[in-house]
């Protein structure tokens, strides 16, 4: 160091004095360091406190801890209990879903229904009205019907007293005219008899005449008297075979059958409930009028038959139905009831027939296609034939062409 | 015929057909004795007079003033000393339910007076030939009414 220069002084001038600064410095920092020694310390003291609490309130989280799991237990338990209580609301829930799904439908189907039946309401009220409607025009009707009925009663009892006249005539037609008639006969007879020598042969002629015409004028009366006793309705009906009917009026005939070399032809028959002497007579009359309307030099040939028929099913043949139409015009078209049952019985010959326009004319009485001189009889038989169907509720038909033969097809409600 | 005298009674209150009646029995080869009365009320009482024999046979019209056939009929067949007597009806007009019920009533025989003189001859003389042979027996039914076509087959 003995060399010192001046500017080397002040170089150790200024480190002693930057070394003094730099103690100062120190000391400042020990000072500051002992007062954060002390604040350490304090600090210190204070963490120890707050340890302490810390173990006190560490032991009471322990105790907490121990609480929370014992009631964890718990909420495991009520949870699982809570889980299956779910899953029953679930299943509950499920069966509501489909519960409600049903109903649903049920409530469509009824809203459906409900729109049915208003409109079937509706319907009812339509129909309600149309019946009161109909029930107002049947009153009327039924007005209309009591007032016909009153008509019919009044035409009824008339026909009553013009019967009871009828009946009267009958007695008369049947006895008194009959009597001064049958005298007329006895007296030309017995002029006839014992005379004969003192009259002219123009009289003797004239008093045939008045045979024939006295004659004639007795057949009339009883055709007529015939005519008049088949009105009587208030005959039993029996169970007839028909077969006997015919035997019996075969054997009637048997002399003009033989004379006109002629068959009669018996089909398949069925029995029928009838007025049977009634039906003895339209038989001998069909039977015996076939026999005399046969063609000369042709034997006679007669096809009788009978079967039951459903009056539907005659209702469907034309012919009787045209027939009949032409026959009864009164509008009704129903001839049959198509329930019941008929007996068809026809009775077919090969005579002389008729033109198919007398069809109707040929049951009037004292209807005749011929001339007296030609073919006999007063024109009374058809009448009577008519009437006997009509007796028994039936109805007969005749078809015919001229020179073809002719047809009656009778129609008799059976059983 | 036989010997004996038929004793005829007639009840017509026809005198044509009285006379017819005659006429034939007296044209008729028969032994008879006839009488006529000409309503029911002489008839009854002629047939009840205890003085006089009965007739052997009777022939009777229906329709006859006072009493008529059918209530003479009655009378003779409810009357004991007269129902065995044979009545023969005699009437111009035939009527089924009439016949019926004049056989009910005991007649023997029905005729329907004949227009011809000839079968008036004819029948009678066969209903009385019928009358002799059967003994007054009375007919069946169905051989009660007597016609020509019966007259004609004896």
């Amino acid at each position: 160091m003995g060399n010192l220069t001046t500017a080397d002084e002040d170089k150790l001038s200024i480190a002693n004095k930057k070394l003094l600064l730099q103690n100062e410095e120190k000391e400042k920092k020990a000072a500051e360091l002992s007062i954060a020694n002390k604040e350490l310390i304090f600090q210190n003291e204070e963490k120890e406190k707050r340890a302490a609490e810390l173990i006190i309130a560490n032991k009471e989280l322990i105790f907490q801890n121990e609480e929370k799991e014992k009631r964890a237990a718990e909420l495991i338990i009520a949870n699982k209990e809570l889980a299956f209580q779910n899953e029953e609301k679930e299943k509950r829930a499920a069966e509501l879903i489909i519960a409600n799904k049903e109903l649903a439908f049920q409530n469509e189907e009824k809203e459906k229904r409900a729109a049915e039946l208003i409109i079937a309401n509706k319907e009812l009220a339509f129909q309600n009205e149309e019946k009161e409607k109909r029930a107002a025009e049947l009153i009327i009707a039924n007005k209309e019907l009591a007032f016909q009925n009153e008509e019919k009663e009044k035409r009824a009892a008339e026909l009553i007293i013009a019967n009871k006249e009828l009946l009267a005539f009958t007695y008369i037609s049947s006895h008194d005219l009959q009597e001064p008639l049958r005298k007329i006969q006895t007296f030309v007879t017995i002029i006839l008899d014992n005379e004969v020598k003192n009259l002219s042969d123009k009289g003797k002629y004239n008093f045939q005449r008045m045979q024939l015409a006295a004659q004639r004028m007795q057949q009339l009366i009883d055709d007529l008297l015939a005519f008049s006793r088949i009105n009587s309705t208030d005959h039993k009906f029996e169970e007839t075979d028909l077969t006997r009917i015919i035997e019996e009026v075969k054997s009637d005939l048997r002399d003009t059958i033989q004379e006109k070399h002629a068959t009669i032809e018996i089909g398949e028959l069925c029995p029928v409930n009838l007025i049977t002497f009634q039906f003895q007579q339209l038989m001998y009359n069909l039977i015996s009028n076939a026999l005399k309307f046969s063609k000369p030099n042709i034997p006679a040939h007669i096809i009788i038959k009978s079967r039951i028929m459903k009056g539907s099913v005659l209702n469907n043949d034309r012919l009787a139905a045209a027939n009949y139409i032409k026959n009864n015009d009164n509008g009704e078209h129903e001839i049959f009831s198509d329930q019941k049952n008929y007996c068809h019985i026809s009775i077919q010959d090969n005579g002389i027939g008729f033109e198919p326009h007398f069809n109707e004319r040929i049951f009037g009485v004292f209807q005749k296609l011929h001339s007296k001189e030609v073919y006999a009889g007063t024109g009374i038989g058809l009448a009577i034939v008519k009437k006997i169907v009509e007796n028994h509720k039936g109805l007969i038909t005749a078809t015919g062409k001229l020179n073809k033969g002719a047809t009656f097809d009778i129609y008799i409600p059976a059983n | 015929m036989s010997l004996k005298k038929l004793d005829i009674l007639l009840a017509d209150d026809d005198t044509d057909d009285c006379l017819f009646f005659k006429d034939a029995l007296e044209a008729l080869p028969v032994f008879t004795k006839f009488t006529a009365v000409h309503d029911g009320e002489q008839l009854m009482q002629l047939l009840t007079d205890e003085a006089k024999k009965l007739p052997d046979i009777l022939f009777l019209d229906l329709n006859m003033p006072r009493k008529n056939g059918f209530e003479c009929l009655t009378e003779i067949k409810q009357n004991k000393k007269l129902k065995n007597l044979p009545v023969v009806i005699f009437s111009t007009s035939i009527e089924q339910e009439v016949v019926n019920l004049l056989y009910d009533n005991g007649a023997h025989f029905f005729i329907r007076k004949p227009a011809e003189f000839a079968l008036f001859k004819k029948i009678i003389l066969f209903t009385l030939k019928l009358i002799m042979q059967e003994n007054v027996l009375k007919p069946e039914k169905e051989n009660f009414v007597l016609s020509i076509e019966h007259s004609l087959i004896v």
